[in-house]
């Protein structure tokens, strides 16, 4: 990897391999324990499965904050310096495009040269909060809810999830590799001030408008929220259909709740950013299509419930959790398949 | 009374599913316009036929819109109204916003719907705020009850703030007062209970 001289690469990954191996092995048995408990008429591994999926849990945050560390170290030690000769000129290019622009980069400062302040969701990191939202779910409605076949449902899923950032989307092995394919040449190779300059008219817009962009901090992790949120609501509907359960119901409505409040706030603070990112040309981007529909079906979702002593409500709202769950993987893998913004 | 208020029952009831069908149709013209963008290949288009698509998907989905807002605009008022004078009003509304439509166009008669709306809504809040009983809520409860009046309060301003984007600083005043609304609204809706608890902690009651 061409960053390893500048940056402790080596030193994350082996770590972080190490805190991910722990997570596969803890997730892989709490998932044995659940498909047990779903095959079994009565619960099985109570207790075990309950320290599992704390220790779980634990793990799953000490891999953030390794996260965080590494982000730390981008922050310290890979700024985007320029010689001062051509600070003074791109602080004047920089000027005359802020001039009648809705909005302005922030002029060069050389004391203070920018700085990647990396959020903690990009690229694969993004998989690594969104089944630490769920983990930790995972352990309220683990202890929340006594019925055995429900609990293996969740802890299976948990299993899967690690499972996917084990096999396919390990933020550890090779970390960020997007971004350091944009930014390495900046650091290893040798080029003339006017390479330079046009390299950094290409990284600093994408550093303002997307890297250090606030909105950055709150948009997609509380979509990661609701998305864990969605995926718990998704179980309980899936077993209001076998069982009118009331406790099931509300523990489902509870994760709605939570989740709709982060899906909406998180949806809305999107609508700020995307106008000051791509101007107002984004309205039928597909992503945002998908996200609307998705936020339409959890609107419904919430009004039909308010009629679920009816029995073809009751099914209806357990039917509209599953399908707000499908929308939601559908949202996502929209971001893989269909062109737009939002594409990966 | 009785026959009034399971009237006024089964018309929330139609009320949601209307809402739910349109929710559906408009979700049905997102997953359109979705595989359409990736079939023609939008993104790769000039910004001239780029404008144009998006100027034809505008089209295509604003009757769906229409009829969202107007019931958005029936929705406001049934918390304030008998059956009947919520159909009278209804009339009146549609019937209303089709002449300013006529005359002024579809954009104008849409933002005097939601005016009234916002309006109506802003009554309803005071009412919820005062602890009115003469509100007709499905749920009960002081904060469940103001925390869905900021909610629907919200969604309206939201609605709005679309209309006005391209006033940066009326958007942005929108747009931070929708969300401010939106989020009390949740918070007094969800966690009504949470709420109470803490009121009580503040004023030792």
């Amino acid at each position: 990897m061409i960053m390893e001289s500048l940056l402790p690469v080596a030193l994350f990954s082996q770590v972080g391999n190490m805190l991910l191996l722990v997570l596969f092995v803890s997730a892989c048995l709490a998932g044995f324990s659940g498909v047990v408990n779903i095959a079994r008429p009565a619960a099985l591994f109570g207790r075990p499965t309950s320290i599992l999926l704390v220790l779980n849990a634990v793990v799953f945050f000490a891999g953030f904050f390794w996260i965080s560390w590494f982000h730390y170290q981008i922050y310290t030690l890979l700024p985007l310096e320029l010689p001062s000769q051509l600070a003074d000129m791109l602080n004047r290019r920089l000027e005359m495009m802020n001039s009648g622009a809705a909005y302005a980069f922030p002029l060069y400062d050389a004391a203070n040269p920018p700085r990647y302040a990396l959020p903690l969701w990009i690229e694969n990191e993004k998989y690594y909060f969104w089944f630490l939202c769920y983990a930790v779910l995972a352990v309220i409605a683990h202890f929340r809810l006594q019925q055995h076949r429900l609990r293996g449902v969740i802890h299976l899923l948990l299993a899967v999830q690690v499972a996917i950032l084990y096999f396919a989307a390990n933020p550890f092995t090779e970390p960020l590799p997007r971004f350091f394919s944009e930014i390495g040449p900046w650091f290893t190779t040798e080029m003339h001030h006017g390479e330079r300059f046009g390299l950094f008219m290409q990284l600093y817009p994408k550093m303002v408008f997307y890297y250090n962009a606030e909105y950055m901090w709150f948009h997609p992790p509380l979509l990661f929220i609701a998305y864990a949120c969605i995926t718990l609501t998704f179980v309980t509907s899936v077993f209001m259909l076998v069982k009118y359960d009331l406790e099931v119901e509300q523990a489902g409505y509870d994760f709605a709740k939570l989740g709709y409040f982060m899906l909406t706030l998180g949806m809305l603070l999107g609508y700020p950013w995307a106008l000051k990112a791509w101007g107002p040309n984004w309205w039928w981007d597909p992503k945002i299509c998908s996200s609307i529909m998705m936020w339409a079906v959890y609107s419904t979702y919430f009004h039909t419930r308010l009629y679920a002593n009816k029995k073809s409500m009751w099914y209806f709202s357990s039917f509209l959790g599953i399908l707000c769950f499908g929308a939601m993987i559908f949202t996502f893998l929209a971001s893989f398949y269909f062109p737009g913004e939002h594409t990966l | 009374m009785k026959e009034s208020m399971k009237k006024k029952a089964s018309l929330d009831f139609y009320l949601i599913l209307a809402t739910a069908g349109v929710l559906f149709v408009i979700s049905a013209i997102c997953i359109y316009s979705m595989f359409y963008f990736k079939m023609a290949q939008v993104q790769e288009m000039a910004p001239m036929v780029k404008a144009a698509y998006m100027e034809n998907m505008n089209t295509i989905i604003s009757p769906f819109l229409i009829i969202l807002i107007l019931l958005l605009g029936i929705c406001v008022p049934k918390r304030l109204l008998p059956a009947n004078w919520l159909l009278l009003f209804t009339v009146l509304l549609a019937v209303s916003s089709l002449g300013i439509s006529f005359m002024y166009g579809i954009k104008m008669g849409l933002v005097v719907v939601l005016l009234i709306s916002l309006v109506l809504q802003f009554v309803v809040l005071v009412m919820a705020l005062a602890g009115s009983e003469r509100l007709n809520f499905t749920r009960k409860g002081y904060w469940v009850r103001t925390g869905s009046s900021l909610l629907h309060m919200g969604m309206i301003l939201f609605v709005l703030d679309l209309f006005f984007y391209q006033h940066q600083t009326l958007h942005l005043i929108l747009f931070w007062v929708t969300t401010g609304t939106v989020v009390a609204g949740m918070t007094f809706c969800f966690y009504a209970d949470n709420v109470v608890g803490l009121v009580r902690k503040v004023t030792g009651r």
